[in-house]
């Protein structure tokens, strides 16, 4: 157990800084609310309202192009850190993988993902 | 720990050409939307993988990836079953009718990536590579589906068969992590000793990861109860990507679970006899009671391969390796008399959809008609056709396990299924033509029917043939 005793003190500890930011902003901060700066903040977007709407199907393709490489990052990390342990093998796989995956970008490239019409 | 080495890539062979081919036709895409050149591609692909497939001559079983593929002669028996399916399936998507304008290169990529996760997960000794396996092969499968977007129905097929599909992925992966959570492995043999050696066979929380485990495959191969998504899928798809569908997904499923269903949970044949005998029993009468009510020609093909899910899964319920190589037998069989009817359907176009299209079609084009009586006979298990053999075998299979009671039901619901094909037969050679004659349709379905009726009756009149290929793993 004691391998975790790390993982309780950042717990506690990310919990207080937390408490002593939310206690100092409430204490000390001004306080003139308006509507606008009472509504929840989330990247401009209104965080609770019907499914109902529609939405360009552009946005939907941009979201694909970021899982693509979302997704590659994801890998070539822990791929970075057991780089030289792998050697010619995983240099070559990594290839193969990179390679689909492009193959994957160039097809939207080549039939207008990119173009924002 | 085993390495993986590069030299690893000599067993995955077949899979790599499909794989390239696709890659290729994914990276044109754009410019061979018009042209057959993807159709001539994926053919090409698909038969070099069937001669990779069976240049590997070697008897026994081979390891690669650490254990992930197994190169043995099951697994090449249908990986060549499944290149062949798509070969056939790819010839028949030459007839297009306009209004099912398709992406040719989208559609020919998701065909051989299909196929790719078809043979992943009959050359896989391991759940997870299973898993995946048949995830790539349904997440193509509901795409080929709905790509003939202009149609209400081709959509609302692949919403459910994505619905359904997605829950029995979430079964099968729950089953997995039972199965994993008792025995402490994914591989097929080290689940067998876990269970042989700890004597597990009594937990009950077994029983549960076991009948998890087959419903989760039961509803790849579209047996009663997990079938609901088949006939829907299959009306809306375009009539080649059902064909491909109820040729050679059931395949790949069906081997799948007879490589669980032998080389992991052997050793529970209890349990296992008892979730397929219910399977097959189920999938028998419903498939051959309801594909009497219907109209729709995909629809009644659809009842019918439900029909022969149950006859296959007759083999797996023996259990043993000749059992197992009946299921194979049938399930080669099989393909090729599915794709061969639904070739038909194909070829006669917009008429071949409903039943009322066939009302004296041997009197306008006597060869189809022909063509189409001896798939019609084959699937209802009719001597000298290749269903007959297939039928025979799996249920003297069931006889010799002493399932008597469900081998007698085969035999009855066979003879219910040979009425709803002879209706089919009645109305092509007994009525009168109420629509003109169906268009000319390309050389490619006149192959790919010809092939199909080749092995169709060669099957039924030379069954010897199959026998020292269809080995159990």
């Amino acid at each position: 157990m004691s391998e975790y005793i790390g993982l309780l003190v950042i717990s506690f500890l990310s919990a207080g800084i937390v408490g002593l930011m939310i206690f100092l902003g409430s204490t000390l901060g001004k306080k003139d609310s308006t509507p606008v700066k009472l509504s929840p903040f989330e990247a401009g977007m209104d965080p609770f309202s019907l499914p109902k709407g529609r939405l360009a199907v552009k946005f939907y393709l941009t979201a694909i192009l970021f899982i693509l490489f979302d997704v590659e990052l994801v890998f070539l990390y822990p791929w970075a850190v057991v780089y030289r342990t792998l050697g010619v093998l995983g240099l070559v796989e990594m290839g193969v993988f990179l390679g689909i995956l492009m193959v994957g970008f160039i097809y939207a490239w080549d039939n207008g993902a990119l173009e924002w019409k | 720990m085993n390495r993986v080495v590069l030299a690893d890539l000599g067993y995955v062979v077949p899979e790599l050409i499909l794989l390239g081919m696709a890659l290729v036709l994914i990276l044109f895409a754009r410019r061979i939307r018009e042209s057959q050149a993807a159709a001539i591609g994926t053919v090409a692909a698909a038969v070099a993988a069937a001669l990779a497939a069976m240049s590997g001559s070697s008897a026994e079983a081979q390891s690669a990836f650490a254990g992930m593929i197994v190169v043995d002669g099951y697994s090449r028996f249908f990986t060549v079953l499944i290149a062949a399916a798509l070969a056939l399936a790819t010839l028949l998507s030459t007839q297009d009718s306009d209004h099912e304008a398709v992406p040719r290169g989208e559609y020919h990529s998701l065909l051989l990536l299909a196929a790719v996760g078809m043979m992943i997960a009959v050359s896989t000794p391991d759940l997870l590579t299973l898993y995946l396996g048949l995830e790539l092969m349904t997440v193509c499968s509901y795409i080929l589906v709905g790509i003939t977007r202009k149609r209400q129905a081709s959509i609302e097929g692949a919403i459910k068969y994505f619905l359904v599909a997605s829950f029995a992925s979430a079964i099968l992966l729950y089953g997995i992590s039972l199965t994993y959570g008792i025995t402490g492995a994914t591989d097929f043999t080290a689940i067998a000793s876990a269970l042989s050696e700890h004597s597990l066979g009594s937990n009950p929380l077994l029983v549960v990861a076991i009948v998890l485990v087959v419903c989760g495959l039961a509803f790849k191969v579209a047996a009663v109860p997990f079938h609901a998504w088949a006939p829907d899928a299959y009306q809306g798809a375009s009539a080649p990507v059902a064909a491909f569908l109820a040729a050679a997904s059931k395949a790949a499923g069906l081997a799948a679970l007879g490589r669980v269903v032998l080389a992991a949970f052997g050793s529970q044949a209890m349990v296992l006899s008892v979730i397929l005998w219910g399977l097959a029993a189920l999938s028998l009468l419903a498939g051959s009671i309801v594909s009497m009510a219907q109209t729709d020609m995909k629809r009644l093909l659809a009842y019918s391969s439900i029909a022969h899910a149950g006859y296959a899964l007759l083999g797996l319920l023996a259990g043993t390796p000749e059992g197992i190589s009946a299921t194979m037998t049938y399930a080669f069989l099989y393909v090729f008399m599915t794709l061969g009817a639904f070739g038909v359907v194909v070829a006669l176009g917009e008429r071949g959809e409903t039943l009322d299209g066939y009302q004296g079609l041997a009197a306008q084009r006597p060869a189809i008609a022909g063509v189409f009586l001896v798939f019609l006979l084959s699937l209802s298990g009719f001597p000298p056709t290749a269903g007959f053999m297939a039928k025979f075998t799996v249920i003297l299979s069931a006889v010799r396990t002493g399932h008597v009671l469900l081998a007698v039901l085969a035999v009855v619901c066979s003879v219910i299924s040979a009425f709803v094909y002879m209706r089919v037969a009645v109305a092509m050679f007994m009525k009168e033509p109420q629509q003109p004659a169906p268009a000319r349709f390309p050389m490619a379905v006149s192959a790919a029917l010809a092939i199909a009726v080749v092995v169709t009756l060669m099957g039924g009149v030379l069954p010897g043939l199959l026998l020292p290929w269809a080995v159990s793993p």
